[in-house]
């Protein structure tokens, strides 16, 4: 049982992560300050899609940005693109100043969402599009368009138009016509979104996979958290056009730093606590946890645990003082094949916490019933603490 | 066709049973109604046809088929030079008023501008404005730039072709503007972005990619432009120059003389071009639905 509850590795949102060390590179692409308002003509309100973002991208890593419909990401994208223009704020390419350029001057190169192939070319013509426009001599033009389908595993489809083609394969031509170009950056607009599940799963690997082999940083739009945390070096948080975290996977998931984080990416306990000391905090129901806050005495404060992070006990189990632990009555169970999702309220005196708890369905695994009493432990540092 | 079967009793051939076989009342009404309107309109078209043909110099007597008139036609040079006329300013009317046409068609559909809805409007008003109207507009606009011209340039500027074109341009660009436009508004507009993004220029993105996927739109709009500088009459007339009136207005002059077997001839010669370019038009709009 001890086995289901490793203590996780430790990593708090202010830890520095590995990749920061790797030198002083710049950033492939800066944004600073970069504000987008749409319409407040005579209309009435300006829309602010994109609030003051301050974000850096590095150089050769797998960015995402992930956030609700409608929070602004493909907005910050295309301003990199060069189809939107700040309101205010710079939006720099490797240290040169593009926040005004056309997208004709930008070093970096566009996957659709609706992937915008010129239905009236082929394959080929469409992938040595940007090759013509940019004067490449015909003989390297072929050798480079030859590569780049092979590296999308297109080359037998060359011929074809578009319509030709079905929805994974367009989006491979898509990924071609922008690669060819040796891009410093390439934007990806929710590329994956038209594909159904089998093929998206497929796709996510695929475009790592050459997202490895070409080196060149993949600034990605999603909404859909999986995407984000399979594929990303890092992630971006966005919500109402701010953006409210940036970190790895791990970071995100583990160490939200606001309510909002938590609960978007997975599914969380939020339990709403008091401050002790410096190092715990009470939750409603009397129960004392360790948990760095970071804010004074007396104050209220969020925490989040991920039902996952949570193991299941009998009532009369042994105390274990490593583990903080609630101790509470099973309301419902869920069986979900691979997992088994619990429902606790807990009994001690004060306001019941209500906690989900989530065991994998591993051999040897203790299965509870409704209205048996449990023990809910875990390690100290499966909570985090947020500033919301 | 298959209304005519059903007319008429079920057809001996139950093969295809795709067609429509109506059975009642309403139905049947419906089918013969059909036949009413085919008639109502092709009968005289026929008559047409059939009278150009005639020998005899009476419009309504019919002797016996010959090609007569239409070597008169052929020969008559106020006819051919009506024919040269019409040709001249339908091509020049065409030319101008696509490019122009297309111009503003791209301009209200992309661009987005102070004044635009009232541009918009605007545009399209000599699509619903009479005829007549217009005419008396054009004829009144003609005469005081004349007099601006003799005016301030000393140049003396008359009517004739020049005007004659100058008006058809009026109306046609609201016309291909409206084609056009149709055709661009089914147009992803992340295709032009894409093209931005793989480094062409405005003006290359219009050419490269822009331009072939209107290119049906914008040739449907030159048919229709073509089609109606040919056969426009009213506006023509008050804006024409002595010797320089067009085929369809020196028609309509020659009736006002009497009806005679000639006219059938030129009228079958503008009803076999207008069929032409109705087939052509035809032939595109299918072809812009291929894939
Ligand atoms: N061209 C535009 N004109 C007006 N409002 C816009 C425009 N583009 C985006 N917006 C608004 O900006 C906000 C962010 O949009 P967007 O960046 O597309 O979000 P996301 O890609 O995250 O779904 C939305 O409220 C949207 O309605
Ligand atoms: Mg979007």
């Amino acid at each position: 049982m001890t086995e289901m509850l490793r203590e996780p590795r430790v990593r708090t949102a202010l830890a520095p992560d590995p990749v920061a060390e790797s030198g002083t590179k710049l950033p492939a692409v800066a944004m600073q300050g970069v504000t987008k308002r749409f319409g407040g003509g005579r209309g009435g309100d300006p829309v602010v899609a994109v609030d003051d973002l301050h974000l850096d991208i590095r150089d050769g890593e797998f960015f995402s940005l992930l956030g609700p419909s409608g929070c602004g990401k493909t907005t910050s994208l295309r301003m990199i693109a060069g189809f939107e223009y700040p309101s205010a704020g710079s939006v720099r390419i490797f240290d040169q100043e593009v926040g005004l350029e056309p997208p004709n001057r930008r070093p970096v190169n566009t996957v659709f969402q609706s992937y915008a192939l010129f239905p009236h070319m082929t394959v080929v013509q469409n992938i040595a599009f940007g090759l013509e426009m940019q004067k490449v001599p015909d003989d390297e033009i072929a050798t480079r368009v030859g590569e780049v389908l092979e590296l999308v595993q297109l080359s037998g489809q060359a011929r074809r138009k578009p319509s030709q083609l079905s929805g994974g394969q367009q989006q491979r031509v898509a990924l071609a016509r922008a690669l060819v170009n040796h891009p410093k950056v390439l934007l990806l607009d929710e590329p994956l979104g038209a594909l159904d599940l089998k093929l998206r799963q497929a796709m996510q690997l695929e475009l790592k996979r050459i997202q490895e082999q070409v080196g060149i940083t993949f600034v990605y739009v999603t909404h859909d958290q999986e995407e984000a945390l399979t594929m990303s070096d890092r992630i971006g948080v966005m919500n109402l056009g701010q953006l409210l975290q940036v970190g790895p996977p791990e970071a995100i998931y583990d160490t939200p730093r606001t309510r909002f984080v938590a609960d978007f990416i997975g599914d969380t306990n939020l339990l709403s606590a008091e401050v002790v000391d410096a190092d715990t905090a009470r939750l409603t129901d009397g129960t004392v946890v360790r948990v760095a806050t970071g804010r004074p005495v007396g104050a209220t404060v969020t925490l989040a645990i991920r039902p996952e992070k949570l193991g299941l006990w009998h009532a009369d189990a042994e105390r274990d003082l490593r583990l903080d632990a609630v101790t509470g009555r099973i309301r419902r169970m869920t069986f979900l094949g691979n997992a088994i999702v619990y429902e606790i309220v807990t009994e001690t005196s004060g306001t019941p916490v209500e906690l989900t708890v989530r065991q994998g369905n591993t051999p040897g695994i203790e299965h509870f019933e409704p209205d048996e009493r449990v023990r809910v432990r875990w390690w100290p540092t499966s909570t985090a603490a947020l500033e919301d | 066709m298959s209304v005519v079967d059903a007319a008429s009793g079920p057809p001996p051939d139950v093969a295809e049973d795709s067609v429509v076989r109506p059975k009642r009342t309403v139905e049947r009404i419906l089918a013969g109604n059909a036949w009413i309107v085919f008639a109502f309109l092709y009968l005289p078209i026929l008559l047409l046809v059939v009278l150009s043909f005639n020998d005899n110099r009476t419009v309504g007597v019919w002797t016996e088929p010959s090609l007569r008139w239409y070597q008169a036609m052929f020969t008559d040079r106020n006819v051919l030079g009506a024919l040269r006329n019409s040709l001249v300013v339908a091509f020049i009317s065409t030319v101008v008023s696509t490019v122009l046409g297309t111009a503003a068609a791209l301009s209200l559909e992309r661009f987005r501008y102070r004044g635009q809805r009232a541009y918009d409007g605007l545009l399209y008003l000599p699509v619903i404005i009479p005829d007549v109207t217009m005419a008396v507009m054009m004829l009144l606009f003609f005469v005081q730039a004349f007099d601006l011209l003799g005016a301030v340039l000393g140049v003396n500027a008359s009517f004739g072709i020049g005007t004659i074109s100058l008006s058809h341009i009026a109306f046609n660009i609201s016309f291909v503007a409206v084609v056009v436009r149709a055709r661009l508004a089914g147009l992803d507009p992340s295709l032009e972005e894409a093209a931005a993004d793989l480094y062409a220029s405005r003006w290359q993105a219009f050419r490269r990619v822009t331009l072939p996927l209107i290119a049906p739109g914008v040739a449907g709009g030159a048919l229709l432009a073509l089609t109606l500088s040919l056969d426009e009459v009213v506006i023509t007339s008050f804006v024409a120059g002595p010797g320089s009136t067009t085929l369809p207005v020196y028609v309509f002059g020659l009736v006002r003389r009497g009806v005679t077997p000639l006219i059938n001839a030129v009228s079958v010669l503008m009803l076999t071009g207008s069929m032409l370019l109705v087939l052509t038009s035809l032939l595109i709009t299918r072809r812009r639905d291929e894939p």
